[in-house]
């Protein structure tokens, strides 16, 4: 399916929050199953888990919780995971920027394999970080520390990369979040300075967005980027604690900080604990509601995810854009104006 | 470089700061010790801390991890006396994460004592007595009209100020009363969706505006007017001279002690104090006063480390944290088996220092965790000290005997003084294995696990558990 060509903004309101402290620790990144299933990404130092969860969230919070490997680094361990990604099969992978490796699972948990080698020869690994599918389910691999982009196959095969350290166009400073949309299009999280990097499938440059600050468009410490059907862009800005959105040319477009209520496990949880619901009667709960360093966002069909990091959850928005034709939208304008219709 | 030159700048780095490599020792000695100093006391003129770095590596929130960066950030900074003074006022303001369990109001605490540790002293009790984890700690948000609470009264002047002796029980109620309705924003709670923060916030309707007579002085005094008449005193200036030379120069008695028990060195706490009153209670000039004195200088080894001291000290000594790396948490772990767990004092006195860090359980965590690390010959700080000894650099050998072996090993771990005992089993070891052979590929194989062991005999002998 193209893209249409304009977008009606109809609007892009918060849908609903997933997941809990317990459940969902310190969620890093999600990946979409089918179903509704989802696997939640969770890391701080000392602790990681992919928790098994569903968009339905839970009705209460019980011990059989599900989750997929576990910290260490051994055989099917990770000890600092960054990105988790599934492929076509629904097997997921899972970058660690500290074992210099992808390891993966089947969606049942099943231990499959992992590859990568720590160094900085091509073919090495040096903290990787993003991950993302290309088409035909090479992997691009954000090689962090080493400042680059290199495409391997599902395999761990090396095929190729680009990028080195510095800070001009195709030139990154510790990257970390990656994706490509579905034009083949690579867009590159270049984490230290403050802006997304777009490139066509062979590495070439073609724009780049942002610059460091907290203005409308400006990044701080940006670390996760993901792309919809209709080429909109979506940044997480970690620093500004929000997720920026911007149209496929790179424009700004709006902002989402966080609009969160309690996730039906929540509330279930809440209910039977008197002592935090005084607390929470007593507090000005406005921040409560907000991003807090959310470092990934992800979209499938109209639904964004964006794991909030510090508040152990996932916000949820649901985008009402609906597409234009030529006839329901006019052509571009050269520049602003203020006539009216 | 001279010898001296080098121990005495490893001091000064131990003692202002957590250790220091040995290329370390060498850059700053090069530069010289008044220039030091001043880059000590003046840390905007070295660079920062990567705080994206942290954020990016260690973010989360636990105690662990709060704990565990606190210490990254005491190994890597280049202005270790803003870590140092911060640790100091941990000391003295001692607030514990037993009773305070919201995590960002600890760690706020910590921030604000880098902000304002080198400030004025007046500044620093006033923003202690709008420190969140401190009134709770201290029970302030109990301290209101017509209820006063009188524990943050009490303790600002017994363990934080004056010291007890000084001041009377009518002192400390219309202390108290001049704090009420101190207290602070009711944060969100920790379940289901993380911690938030809390903030300071004054409620005129439970303050006590009446009139108040304190050490002598009467008025309708606030908590700010408390702390102008506080830091007056003689009492305040002896109280803050004798914690920062237990702290920095040389062990005291423990606090509860000092109404009884005279200064060490009475001279250094009458300089002390003069500077306060010279400098308004500028704790800049004061630290710059006490690293220059000849009192400081002549203190090598006269301080028992802390475990905070020990550990950081041995992974700088192993060159082992230079950049964010799993599992940091087992490091505070260990000081915690030491007898000091960070963000966690025992009381609000704080911990005891000095040799009561040690006891027989104590002092086997401390060697077993010093012996153990410095027992990996992969070290970056281990394999510098063996390249040293190679003879690439410094002066070395590549082939040297017993005693050259014995007494660079010594410099190289420090520089430090060993007693005569200490001495004589270090070279008996050297000389079971006679010439140490660094020279050759098959020599080195024998050469390198004994290199490991004599830093291993070094890092748990009697004199490293001093600063």
């Amino acid at each position: 399916m193209g893209r249409p060509y304009g977008l009606l903004r109809a609007g892009y309101p918060y849908l609903k929050t997933l997941g809990m402290r317990r459940i969902t620790n310190f969620p890093l990144d999600i990946a979409i199953g089918d179903e509704g299933r989802l696997y939640i990404l969770c890391r701080n130092d000392g602790a990681a888990l992919i928790r098994v969860w569903s968009i339905d969230d839970a009705e209460r919070l019980t011990d059989d919780l599900v989750g997929i490997g576990s910290y260490g680094s051994g055989e099917g361990q990770y000890t600092w995971p960054v990105n988790i990604i599934r492929d076509a099969d629904e097997n997921l992978y899972v970058s660690d920027e500290a074992l210099h490796r992808i390891v993966s699972f089947s969606r049942e948990g099943e231990y499959i394999g992992s590859w990568g080698e720590a160094g900085e020869a091509e073919g090495q690994l040096n903290g990787p970080a993003g991950i993302a599918f290309d088409a035909d389910e090479n992997m691009l691999v954000v090689d962090s520390l080493n400042h680059r982009v290199q495409k391997f196959s599902r395999e761990g095969e090396f095929i190729g990369g680009w990028g080195s350290f510095g800070d001009g166009p195709g030139e990154f400073d510790m990257p970390w979040g990656v994706t490509v949309d579905e034009l083949g299009y690579v867009y590159v999280v270049d984490w230290r300075n403050d802006r997304v990097q777009k490139f066509d499938s062979d590495g070439e440059f073609v724009f780049e967005i942002g610059s460091s600050g907290d203005g409308p468009g400006e990044l701080n410490r940006p670390a996760g980027v993901a792309v919809d059907r209709f080429g909109d862009i979506y940044v997480a800005d970690t620093g500004n604690n929000r997720v920026q959105l911007f149209n496929e040319h790179g424009r700004y477009v709006q902002r989402f900080i966080g609009d969160s209520t309690l996730s039906r496990v929540a509330r279930d949880y809440m209910l039977t604990n008197a002592y935090p619901n005084r607390l929470r009667d007593m507090a000005d709960l406005e921040g409560e509601k907000r991003l807090r360093a959310p470092k990934n966002v992800r979209v499938d069909d109209d639904l964004m995810f964006v794991p909030d990091y510090r508040s152990y959850r996932v916000q949820v928005y649901k985008n009402e854009a609906i597409p234009l034709d030529e006839h329901q939208i006019s052509e571009p304008l050269r520049a602003p104006t203020l006539a009216t219709v | 470089m001279a010898k001296s030159d080098l121990a005495l700048m490893a001091h000064l780095l131990r003692r202002a700061g957590f250790g220091a490599t040995r290329d370390e020792i060498e850059e700053y000695a090069e530069k010289g010790y008044e220039d030091v100093v001043e880059d000590l006391v003046n840390p905007e003129r070295c660079p920062p801390l990567d705080e994206d770095i942290i954020s990016r590596y260690y973010d989360g929130e636990n105690h662990v991890i709060w704990t565990s960066t606190w210490m990254y950030r005491m190994i890597v900074t280049r202005r270790p006396l803003v870590e140092k003074m911060a640790l100091f006022w941990h000391h003295v303001f001692a607030t514990g994460a037993g009773k305070v369990e919201h995590g960002p109001s600890m760690i706020n605490q910590i921030q604000m004592f880098r902000k304002h540790g080198f400030g004025d002293f007046r500044t620093l009790l006033v923003e202690l007595s709008r420190d969140p984890a401190m009134i709770f700690w201290l029970d302030n948000n109990e301290n209101r009209l017509g209820e006063p609470n009188e524990n943050y009264g009490r303790e600002l002047l017994e363990l934080f100020s004056m010291g007890a002796g000084n001041y009377s029980e009518d002192d400390i109620k219309n202390a108290s009363r001049a704090f009420t309705g101190w207290t602070f924003t009711q944060p969100i709670p920790l379940y289901p969706q993380g911690h938030h923060p809390s903030e300071f916030v004054f409620k005129p309707q439970e303050h006590d505006y009446g009139p108040k007579t304190f050490l002598g002085e009467s008025g309708n005094f606030d908590g700010e007017d408390i702390i102008d008449i506080i830091v007056r005193q003689e009492a305040t200036a002896r109280f803050i001279a004798r914690h920062l030379y237990n702290f920095y120069v040389a062990d005291e008695p423990q606090v509860p002690a000092w109404p009884i028990e005279p200064p060490q060195d009475q001279e250094a706490i009458d300089a002390i104090v003069q500077t306060y009153f010279d400098t308004g209670g500028d704790m800049r000039a004061i630290m710059r006063m006490i690293l220059l004195s000849d009192f400081f200088k002549e203190a090598r080894f006269k301080k028992v480390k802390s475990p905070t001291e020990l550990v950081t000290g041995v992974l700088k000594l192993g060159g082992s944290i230079t950049a964010p790396q799993p599992g940091i948490g087992r490091y505070q772990a260990a000081t915690g088996l030491m007898g000091q767990q960070l963000l966690n004092p025992p009381t609000v006195e704080g911990w005891h220092t000095g040799r009561e860090w040690i006891d027989g359980g104590t002092l086997n965590e401390r060697i077993n965790f010093a012996v153990e690390h410095i027992g990996d010959a992969e070290k970056p700080g281990v394999q510098e000290i063996i390249r040293r000894l190679g003879g690439n650099g410094d002066g070395g050998s590549a082939r040297l005997s017993p005693e050259d072996f014995t007494e660079r090993c010594l410099t190289l771990a420090g520089p430090l003084d060993v007693g005569e005992q200490t001495r004589q089993t270090l070279l008996d070891y050297a000389r079971s294995g006679g010439t140490l052979d660094l020279s050759a590929p098959e020599e080195r194989g024998k050469s390198v696990p004994r290199v490991v062991h004599m830093l291993q005999m070094i890092v748990s002998s009697k004199e490293y558990q001093f600063a």
